[in-house]
């Protein structure tokens, strides 16, 4: 019945790994610690090194179609569903991305004097594995199960191990994505029903559709469908008031993968399935989008610069930072998606780093008010390090991913004269990104301490980073700076994978005098 | 070794010495000031080999970096004798200041910081330099400003270095909002952004020249270069140590604005040319002023730079490049030079900034003063040094062009002999005014050896028939198109004399005004208003602040407010009220009670009789 390769059972293994140290955590609460984060470190690093391993044995020819493709059934096959699972070029940066901030939120997990430390692992672990399911899953039903499958620990975690005010946070977040969750489920079904295809595989529903586009009413109601739903998921404005509180009082796990790689499932969805399967519904919502990203990044751009609250902040620039993206998808070109998935990347790592060392400042400062800081640099110089590092990549410091992602998100933008003037205000957010981000820097780790923090700071208690923090941090780092200096390693696949699925804009206005840049990848001239 | 190979050994190397002291050597001053400086001395050492193989032509090497679509961004080389000049220069003061550093931040706790700082700064300003495309050059771009941002918060204890590195990024930042726009547009204008591509595509065809992308593409060079009106970030970036603001603030980084437009000059139309040109005299005027309400030895000196850089921009706005980076060069080696000398004067004034309580210091330090006054008659413009070659063609190309930039170039030059002369006569002469400056001594060799070289380079620098053939290409050419053109001889009289006149006038007068070794400032005392007009610079830091803590973050609070109470309060809390609302309704159906649900009929009973016998259709 299924058919299946070696390589694809590794990607099966991928999902199944965290999800059986999971189940296994669930019972541990007699572990021994040692016992503990010998089955966490397998669980959150399997994935990751599973992750590379199919990302060097990547195909890129395999273009249009899907490497490691397995497909199972499962019983529902009268409806079209199968566990359908494979990567491509789109979805390979994601997996990545998943196994990478996986790993460093495990890691950072297992060291944290979390209580009934095993139940947070082990919610932890199932996140993962959905996650690392969506990503992988070519069948548009499993996307969406393994989606909610990864959201519902969420929720639970922050009512059991959230700051203040979780309840609150918690039910309002549960609520608002559950809606969001709901919507797209209505658009994928009625994708379904519509196309008449009897498949939920991504696949064939692409070659039916592609042969006999839906009608352009339908496609702009499924359109909205998957916009809006899909939006909440990512906090378009104004669907965005469950972010910054909820990610403020989420433990630093839970806001590391959400924010960090599960946020992405909804820009995911909109880029592999909404717009290539519905190009006249994309074009229709296409101001809707413009319009609402601007906000996104302008709006908030400068409620963020309001906050006082550390991770308020960080909450609030994280819904900043996905109007790029969203813009990025509205061109509907191959640049500007790709450039939407590289700024996908790179903010899901930045902003898992940026929370996490949020806890760190935390736990040596008892406070998140920015307000209340100053002077942590003398005593901390490596977390300061970090998050000096981190600031200038989430602001989009050239030698970070985030930098690719935005600059080619503005350059889609001026690709065409429709567009051209949105790069603009768009470029806007780069100065009020850079207000916000170093203001929060100075405030906490340059200048003399306040009062209250004076105290505190010669005291003597307060240490540098320590290994279980450095590690985890280090490896986020170094992701953004790989990125930032190959974006190749990502892009290449991408590229070739977009232009099966999206139209190319030939508007050169003077293309006939233009030099054609040449191939060569070395030359060299003296004359 | 290729050009290409010794170009990617000159890039590589500072970065490798930044990694390595990160990594490892993070608590060994020692050791990562030696790796630091050991780089930079590979970068001219390398340098000087691509120069060598380079010969008169040029070097092109070029990488893909990232490809979607249609979008193409490559990086490479494009090192031609213009390049090689900056290199050159950029190279050597460099490796200077990194000696210097040796000697003057040898008390330093974070010593290692600070090299590593140098040497990504070294690793980002080559970037700028040899980059072939406008992406590359935005990316190092950024990289710079990182690096001075890291270094101008060096003592990041004081709330001076955080308030100052702040807000050079940030105003950094808003010029290179314009400049990124221009990029992404010139990308879709030209189909490339590499430098020879687009050159010869206007080339091809001048009506490709566009106002627009110029004129965004300048804001990149107003931002770094502190240019009108973003210049406030310059002086306030005298926070960080001295050779610093020696090697970023004076001689290479705020100059690689400048560096830009000469490498993009063609993609420039007449009017943003004449644009640029009063933008950069008014700056060259008007920060001639500031200096004379300063009081910071250092701060002088940041005004100084951004009126030369008012220089630069003015010769370029006139177009002649050449003569703009002729100008460039001899700068950076008198200012450097004069940055240095102050760092060796401060270091032995333990720290002590201010003019009126130094006094006497030639005596206590003769060598750092006899540099210090050769970078002061260089830069005044004496003739035979390498300041009045430079300013001598600024001034003539201004003289053909029209008479009112002249004559405010030519009074800024009487103004730049004024402030220096201040600031010499109250320095170096009379008895010192403090504790601190009478205990001035001498600084070490390390300190002394750069302030020599500078000093023989500042005298030297400018005869333009001694410098190797490879480099000052474009700075002949524009020599000779000088020379050519009409009414050269009269104008070349003319300035001779105005030029002598503004040094002697300017040095003499302030002699007179100010007096030897002052302890008061003589225009603060006579005229207090026009004292207190100069010093509070018209008032842009006031207006600026203003705007920031009143307008701009109130309104952000405002959008906070609206965010919490309108989205959060009556949109989402609103409808989680409705779907409330309704079902408290439908819960009273439900109420369990007999009577309820008798009431609940005859509602219903009424409701249907209503709609049968059809009184409701009356409505």
């Amino acid at each position: 019945m299924g058919h299946y390769d070696t390589t694809s059972l590794f990607l099966l293994a991928a999902i199944l790994a965290p999800l059986i140290a999971g189940v296994i955590l669930l019972f541990g609460g007699r572990f021994h610690i040692n016992t503990l984060r010998a089955i966490g470190a397998f669980g959150f690093g399997w994935p990751l090194i599973i992750g590379l391993m199919l990302y060097s044995l990547f195909e890129p020819s395999l273009v249009g179609d899907y490497n490691f493709e397995m497909r199972m059934p499962t019983g529902l096959e009268s409806i079209g569903i199968y566990l359908h699972l494979g990567l491509n070029g789109i979805s390979m940066p994601l997996f990545l991305l998943a196994g990478t901030v996986g790993f460093a939120a495990g890691l950072y997990a297992m060291y944290s004097n979390a209580e009934r430390l095993h139940l947070y692992l082990a919610l932890l672990l199932f996140m993962l594995g959905g996650l690392m399911g969506t990503f992988a899953s070519v069948d548009i039903f499993f996307f969406y199960f393994f989606h909610e499958f990864a959201l519902i620990p969420t929720f639970i975690m922050i009512g059991i191990w959230g700051g203040a005010g979780r309840r609150s946070a918690a039910i309002e977040m549960t609520i608002y994505l559950t809606l969001g969750a709901l919507l797209s489920l209505l658009g994928l079904i009625a994708l379904y029903v519509q196309s008449g295809v009897d498949s939920f595989s991504l696949l064939e529903l692409r070659q039916y559709l592609l042969a006999q586009p839906l009608s352009e009413t339908v496609q702009n109601n499924i359109f909205a469908l998957l916009l809006f739903g899909f939006g909440i998921l990512v906090s378009l404005f104004p669907f965005h008031s469950w972010a910054p509180k909820g990610y403020a009082v989420a433990p630093s796990g839970a806001a590391m993968l959400h924010a960090g790689v599960l946020k992405k499932f909804g820009l995911y969805g909109l880029l592999q399935i909404s717009a290539p399967l519905l190009p006249a519904g994309a074009a229709h919502w296409f101001p809707w989008i413009v319009g609402l990203a601007l906000c996104n990044i302008l709006f908030i751009g400068l409620v963020t610069m309001a906050q006082k609250d550390l991770k308020m902040m960080l909450g609030y620039s994280s819904v900043m930072h996905m109007g790029y993206a969203f813009l990025g998808i509205a061109t509907f070109s191959i640049v500007g998606v790709g450039g939407a998935l590289l700024m996908m990347v790179a903010h899901g790592l930045s902003v898992a780093l940026l929370f996490m060392l949020s806890t760190c400042i935390y736990h040596r400062s008892q406070t998140f008010d920015l307000s209340k800081m100053g002077g942590l640099a003398t005593k901390a110089p490596v977390l300061a390090a970090f998050f000096v590092a981190a600031t200038m990549a989430s602001i989009g410091l050239p030698g970070f991913g985030n930098f690719w992602g935005e600059f080619t998100i503005f350059a889609a933008l001026a690709e065409v004269e429709k567009t051209r003037w949105i790069v603009a205000p768009a470029a806007i957010g780069i100065i009020i990104s850079a207000i916000y981000g170093l203001r929060a820097v100075a405030n906490i780790f340059f200048g003399q301490p306040k009062e209250e923090f004076e105290a505190q700071l010669n005291g003597g208690t307060i240490e540098d980073l320590k290994g279980f923090e450095k590690l985890p941090a280090g490896i986020l780092i170094a992701a953004l700076v790989i990125v930032g200096i190959f974006p190749r390693i990502l892009s290449d696949d991408a590229n070739r994978e977009l232009a099966e699925i999206y139209p190319t804009v030939d508007t050169l206005p003077h293309h006939e005098v233009s030099a054609i840049p040449s191939k060569e990848t070395h030359k060299e001239v003296s004359h | 070794m290729t050009a290409t190979q010794s170009l990617l050994a000159a890039l590589l190397a500072p970065l490798l010495s930044a990694a390595l002291i990160t990594f490892f050597f993070r608590r060994r001053g020692v050791i990562a000031s030696t790796i630091s400086v050991v780089a930079a001395a590979a970068i001219f050492i390398f340098s000087l080999f691509a120069i060598r193989e380079m010969g008169t032509g040029s070097v092109v090497a070029s990488w893909d970096w990232l490809t979607f679509g249609n979008f193409n961004v490559s990086m490479g080389f494009f090192f031609d004798g213009t390049a090689a000049t900056m290199l050159t220069m950029v190279a050597f003061v460099g490796f200077l200041i990194h000696v210097f550093s040796l000697g003057y931040m040898a008390d330093d706790k974070a010593r290692a910081r600070f090299f590593g700082g140098l040497s990504i700064f070294m690793f980002s300003m080559l970037g700028i330099i040899l980059a072939d495309n406008l992406i590359m050059i935005f990316v190092f771009w950024e990289l710079v400003g990182f690096s001075s941002y890291m270094l101008i918060g060096h003592y990041l204890d004081t709330e001076e270095a955080a308030a100052a590195s702040k807000k050079a990024f940030i105003v950094n930042r808003i010029g290179d909002l314009g400049f990124l726009v221009g990029i992404v547009y010139a990308y879709w204008h030209f189909g490339t952004t590499n430098i020879s591509e687009m050159h010869g595509i206007v080339a091809a065809n001048a009506d490709l020249v566009n106002a627009v992308i110029a004129a965004c593409l300048m804001c990149g060079f107003i931002g770094k270069s502190a240019q009108f009106p973003l210049h406030v970030w310059l002086p306030d970036a005298m926070a960080g140590p001295t050779p610093v603001s020696a090697l970023i603030h004076a001689a290479t980084m705020v100059a690689a604005g400048v560096y830009f437009l000469i490498r993009i000059a063609f993609l420039f139309p007449e009017s943003v040319l004449g644009g640029i040109g009063i933008l950069g005299t008014s700056v060259a005027v008007y920060a001639g002023f500031c200096a004379y309400g300063q009081n910071d030895i250092k701060k002088i000196l940041a005004y100084s730079t951004l009126s030369q850089l008012g220089y630069m921009a003015a010769a370029f706005g006139l177009g002649f490049p050449g003569i703009a980076l002729f100008h460039l060069i001899t700068h950076a080696f008198f200012k450097a030079l004069l940055f240095l000398g102050a760092g060796s004067i401060i270091h032995g004034c333990h720290h002590e900034q201010d003019i009126f309580k130094m006094g006497g210091i030639f005596k206590k330090m003769p060598i750092t003063s006899i540099t210090f006054v050769l970078g002061v008659l260089a830069l005044c413009g004496v003739y035979g040094f390498s300041g009045f070659y430079s300013k001598d063609a600024i001034l003539i190309a201004a003289g053909l062009d029209g008479t009112l930039l002249f004559f405010l170039l030519t009074g800024g030059a009487f103004l730049t002999a004024g402030y220096m002369g201040r600031l010499v006569w109250i320095v170096f002469f009379g008895k010192p005014k403090s504790d601190a400056a009478s205990h001035a001594h001498e600084s070490g060799f390390t300190m002394l050896l750069p302030l020599i070289v500078l000093a023989v380079l500042s005298v030297t620098g400018g005869w333009l028939q001694f410098w190797p053939e490879q480099l000052g290409h474009i700075i002949h050419l524009d020599e000779v198109k000088l020379h050519n053109a009409a009414g050269y001889a009269d104008k070349h009289h003319l300035v001779l004399i105005l030029g002598s006149a503004a040094w002697i006038v300017g040095l003499l007068g302030s002699l007179l005004f100010y007096g030897k070794g002052a302890t008061e400032d003589q225009l603060e005392k006579r005229a207090a208003p026009v004292y207190g007009f100069l010093k509070d610079r018209l008032w842009f830091d006031e207006i600026y602040g203003y705007y920031v803590a009143k307008i701009q973050q109130r309104f952000a609070g405002l959008l906070s407010v609206l965010d919490v109470f309108v989205i959060k309060g009556v949109l989402v809390r609103g409808s989680a009220g409705l779907v409330g609302l309704i079902g408290m309704c439908s819960k009273s159906q439900h109420v369990g009670s007999i009577h309820g649900y008798v009431y609940w009929f005859l509602a219903g009973l009424i409701f249907f009789w209503v709609v049968a016998t059809g009184v409701l259709k009356a409505f």
